[in-house]
């Protein structure tokens, strides 16, 4: 109710009631008490009694859109602006209307009239004027960081931004490392193999240091199971960044995969080493050191990932690793414990066991 | 003179000089024709990627292994109570082929006996048994329908007893297998199924692409065990036996005594869930301890999406253990037997890890192909979604199959043979030549089985043991047979949907003899020392009292 509260201050203004004011009066009351109809009929008619009455054509303009009939609602919200151009209220239904109705470059300078930060990174984004709308979004999220609406609109800006950066990159410089690398990764995305593959080998031909494209090839094998081409690109992604955790987990991974249980143990230490308390990294690295014997380690490793969580997937996985290893030295009631807190937490298996039922 | 240069020759020079050949020779004998059909719709009715079996067995005592291949049947779009599958069309019939001493086959189907699989049946595997003992192996089939019994009458002919032995089962059976259970003589029969499922309410799945649906989206059910009572019928013990209390999606079934007890246990490969082991408890009930002895997830944890199995000692270490063959993304799963009553999850170490993550298993045998001591892996290998490839474009439909040659328990692939890739499923092993290397027959859903001989060459010896049981049941299935350091346990079963020849081979490297140990399911011993390597022997079941 933008322009009742609007047209009320203006008509305190007037000394004594025209017959357009009673009407704009009227026409806000029924507005107030849910009369869109005969709010309509009265502004009309003040507009009519009174062309040069901004407040009657916001008015009219604001019951149109609570109609949600926007095309109407543009005409008079126009003519309120040419009245009285400075009005704020008038802006703010003009920029909703014409959005709305997808005249969103139209929309944009009456949105930051009224200063609505929000819609107007919204209705840069319409416009496809990207980096702008993504500065608006960004700057808008800060201040409403849990509105999904914004949240929605932010991401949406992202991937076409992004999409027109890439595009760009494509157009200008198609036989760069970085064009190469990111044709890559679209057909990795699209699980093509061969062509990921030979985009990946290109663009490490003409810049065979960059980092992460080995991790990314890599990525790629191990998708599609080929786990001694993966291992082979972990460890060059391993050479090129000695501190990257990430990529020493990964080959720890890849090695597991491939039987190879003692370098494994060492890769995923040195992941551990590198960023300590991973779970993901405990729980690895508890495998290999079970795989390679040592299950005193193993032990430890699995019952340091406990302390840190104890209620995920990986702590089951823990639990049933140990009852493992207690089964094997014998100790069947420790291992029918672990059995136990395995069995609480598998509630979502991949598929429901219902061989009980 | 000029002796005639056989291919066995020529490939012996290429060993000397120690070049790896293919393992097997893809041949098309003579007389051997068939193709399955198993009509494919646009209802992806789960049926239809799911067949057909192949047994590999000596029907007539001729001592030639003969052929008999499960055929599905017809499918309409879509399906309409009372369901039929055109069985009685020839193109539909199951299959049995008589082999001639020349190597050529015989399609003796009609002669037989086995034209009519019945309307009402989709068909889906094979067991073989001689669950009368009269020497003679019998038939049973499974099917999405009612399953079939045939009696061997011993002339060349078969007979349908399915009504008069009990054993029909009902809703959707896969493999089956004969053992003797309780070691009365008498060989029992275990029936697996898949799910509960029919046609009038199936699913399609899948957004973009339509396809069959995981096997969770139908409810679980219960295989089925039949005891034989020894008069030509059957007893269904599934309640009493505590079979039915563990309700599975079971494609698989093998047999051996993993604890070393005396008693035949069952592990079933179900599909999606957790395995079974069936422990016998040796008074006709069974505990399912897949959990608890660590055979039914993988090392994380995980279920696994089971297939084909097979149940013998990959290690020689004695005692039988477990593979199960499954979907890609996951591995072919080992369990190790640890000789405790557990078993470890093996699949890493031995090699399977690399093998098998993107490739999808069915009919699996544990076979010495090279008669080097050590039992080497066959997978019949395609993926259960014909349109996979459009869904995932790194996973393939058509696969060739694996093999990979056992290196003292670790496994590394070898060239088969076999380039082109197919619909693998069924996969049945023997001595097919009776040359004294391991063949095999892979069926091919919806199309022409893979008759493999093997042309492995060398100075490796061998022995083909077939048992004649007396106190124990004939074939002696069941028994534990030990030969140099190597183990199996003898049974027709395993694969998927399949059986295998009931004759024990043996590959036995450089040793000229052998020291057999037998352990009958009647609890007899008996060792045979000295026995002459390179050769066929019948070792009959000493009567003691």
């Amino acid at each position: 109710m933008m322009g009742a509260a609007l047209s009320i201050a203006l008509a305190l203004q007037q000394a004594s009631p025209s017959p357009a004011l009673q009407h704009l009066h009227a026409g806000v009351e029924a507005n107030q008490s849910g009369q869109l109809d005969q709010a309509l009929a009265e502004f009309q008619k003040a507009s009519e009694l009174d062309p040069k009455l901004a407040a009657a054509f916001v008015d009219l303009g604001a019951v149109f859109i609570e109609k949600r009939d926007y095309a109407a609602a543009i005409p008079p919200l126009k003519r309120a602006l040419e009245l009285s151009p400075d009005i704020e209220g008038g802006h703010r239904l003009l920029g909703f209307a014409l959005l709305a109705q997808g005249y969103a470059s139209e929309a944009i300078p009456h949105l930051a009239k009224a200063h609505e930060d929000d819609t107007v990174g919204i209705a840069l984004l319409e416009a496809g004027k990207l980096p702008e709308a993504f500065a608006a979004l960004q700057k808008s999220l800060a201040k409403n960081p849990n509105d999904p609406d914004l949240l929605y609109y932010y991401g949406r800006a992202a991937g076409l931004l992004s999409k027109q950066v890439f595009d760009d990159l494509e157009a200008r410089f198609p036989d760069s490392a970085r064009a190469h690398q990111m044709m890559a990764e679209d057909y990795a995305a699209l699980r093509e193999l061969p062509s990921a593959e030979r985009e990946f080998n290109e663009a490490l031909k003409l810049r065979p240091q960059t980092a992460g494209l080995h991790l990314d090839l890599g990525e790629l094998y191990a998708r599609a199971q080929q786990w001694d081409k993966a291992e082979e690109q972990f460890r060059l992604e391993a050479e090129l960044q000695p501190g990257s955790a990430f990529a020493a987990y990964r080959l720890g991974e890849s090695l597991l995969q491939l039987g190879k249980f003692h370098e494994a143990r060492k890769a995923l230490a040195h992941s551990n080493e590198l960023k300590p308390d991973m779970p993901e990294t405990l729980y690895q690295l508890g495998k290999a050191e079970s795989l390679d014997n040592d299950n005193a380690a193993a032990q430890k490793s699995w019952a340091h990932l406990l302390s840190l969580e104890s209620d995920t997937p990986l702590a089951a996985q823990a639990h049933f690793g140990l009852a493992g290893i207690y089964r094997k030295q014998g100790k069947a009631t420790e291992a029918e414990h672990e059995m136990e807190q395995f069995r609480k937490l598998q509630s979502k298996p991949a598929q429901p066991d219902d061989s009980q039922k | 003179m000029n002796r005639r240069i056989t291919r066995r020759d020529f490939l012996e020079a290429f060993a000397a000089m120690g070049l790896a050949l293919p393992l097997f020779d893809v041949k098309h004998p003579r007389g051997l024709d068939f193709s399955h059909v198993n009509s494919p719709t646009p209802q992806k009715y789960l049926i239809e990627t799911m067949g057909g079996g192949v047994a590999l067995f000596d029907y007539n005592n001729d001592g030639l292994l003969d052929i008999f291949l499960v055929n599905s049947g017809k499918l309409a779009n879509p399906m309409h109570a009372p369901e039929t599958f055109d069985r009685q069309n020839p193109q539909n019939w199951n299959r049995l082929y008589r082999q001639n001493p020349d190597g050529s086959f015989t399609d003796v189907t009609k002669e037989a006996g086995l034209a009519n699989a019945g309307d009402g049946n989709y068909g889906m595997g094979v067991a073989v048994g001689d669950y009368d003992n009269d020497g003679y192996p019998d038939l049973y089939i499974t099917n999405y329908g009612k399953n079939t019994l045939y009696h061997n009458n011993g002339d060349g002919t078969f007979t349908d007893v399915t009504a008069k032995a009990g054993v029909a089962a009902g809703g959707w059976s896969c493999s089956a297998g004969f053992f003797d259970y309780d070691n009365d003589g008498h060989l029992d029969l275990f029936v697996t199924r898949y799910m509960l499922w029919d046609t009038q309410h199936s699913k399609i799945c899948g957004n973009e692409w339509q396809t069959y649906c995981p096997p969770g989206t139908f409810p679980a059910t219960t295989s089925i065990l039949y005891r034989n009572r020894g008069d030509g019928t059957f007893e269904d013990v599934s309640e009493h036996s505590r079979i039915a209390a563990s309700k599975g999606r079971a494609l698989g079934v093998a047999f051996a005594d993993y604890d070393d007890d005396g008693f035949t246990d069952i592990f079933v490969s179900n599909d999606g869930m957790r395995q079974f082991l069936f422990h016998n408890n040796g008074d006709g009930t069974f505990t399912e301890r897949g959990l608890e002895a660590g055979a039914a997830l993988t090392a994380d944890g995980k279920p696994l999406s089971g297939m084909g199995t097979v149940f013998q000692d990959y290690d020689n270490d004695g005692r039988p253990d477990i593979l199960v063959t499954v979907l890609p993304r996951e591995v072919y799963a080992l369990f190790h037997n640890e000789g405790d009553g557990t078993f470890s999850y093996r699949s890493l170490q031995s090699g399977l890890g690399l093998l098998s993550a993107a490739s999808s298993g069915w009919g699996v045998g544990l076979e010495d192909f090279n008669n080097d001591g050590w039992k080497d892996l066959f997978v019949a290998q395609s993926h259960v979604l014909d349109n996979v490839e459009q869904i995932d474009h790194m996973l393939h439909y058509k696969e060739p199959p694996l093999l990979a040659l056992n290196h003292e328990g670790r496994f590394e692939r070898a060239d088969s043979g076999i380039a082109a890739p197919l619909a693998g499923r069924g996969a049945a092993f023997g001595d097919i030549n009776n040359d004294g290397w391991i063949d095999a027959v892979l069926t091919s859903l919806g199309g022409e089985p893979l008759f493999l001989l093997n042309h492995a060459s060398g100075p490796a010896h061998w022995l083909s043991i077939t048992l004649r049981g007396t106190r124990s049941n004939r074939d002696g299935l069941g028994a534990r047979v030990q030969v140099n350091g190597q183990t199996r346990f003898a049974t027709t079963a395993g694969s998927y949907i399949s059986a295998s020849d009931k004759r024990l081979h043996f590959g036995l490297g450089a040793a000229e003899t052998a020291k057999v140990d037998i352990r009958w399911p009647s609890g007899t011993h008996q060792v045979l020392e000295n026995v002459k390597a390179n050769q066929f022997l019948e070792i009959r079941e000493e009567q003691k009292s």
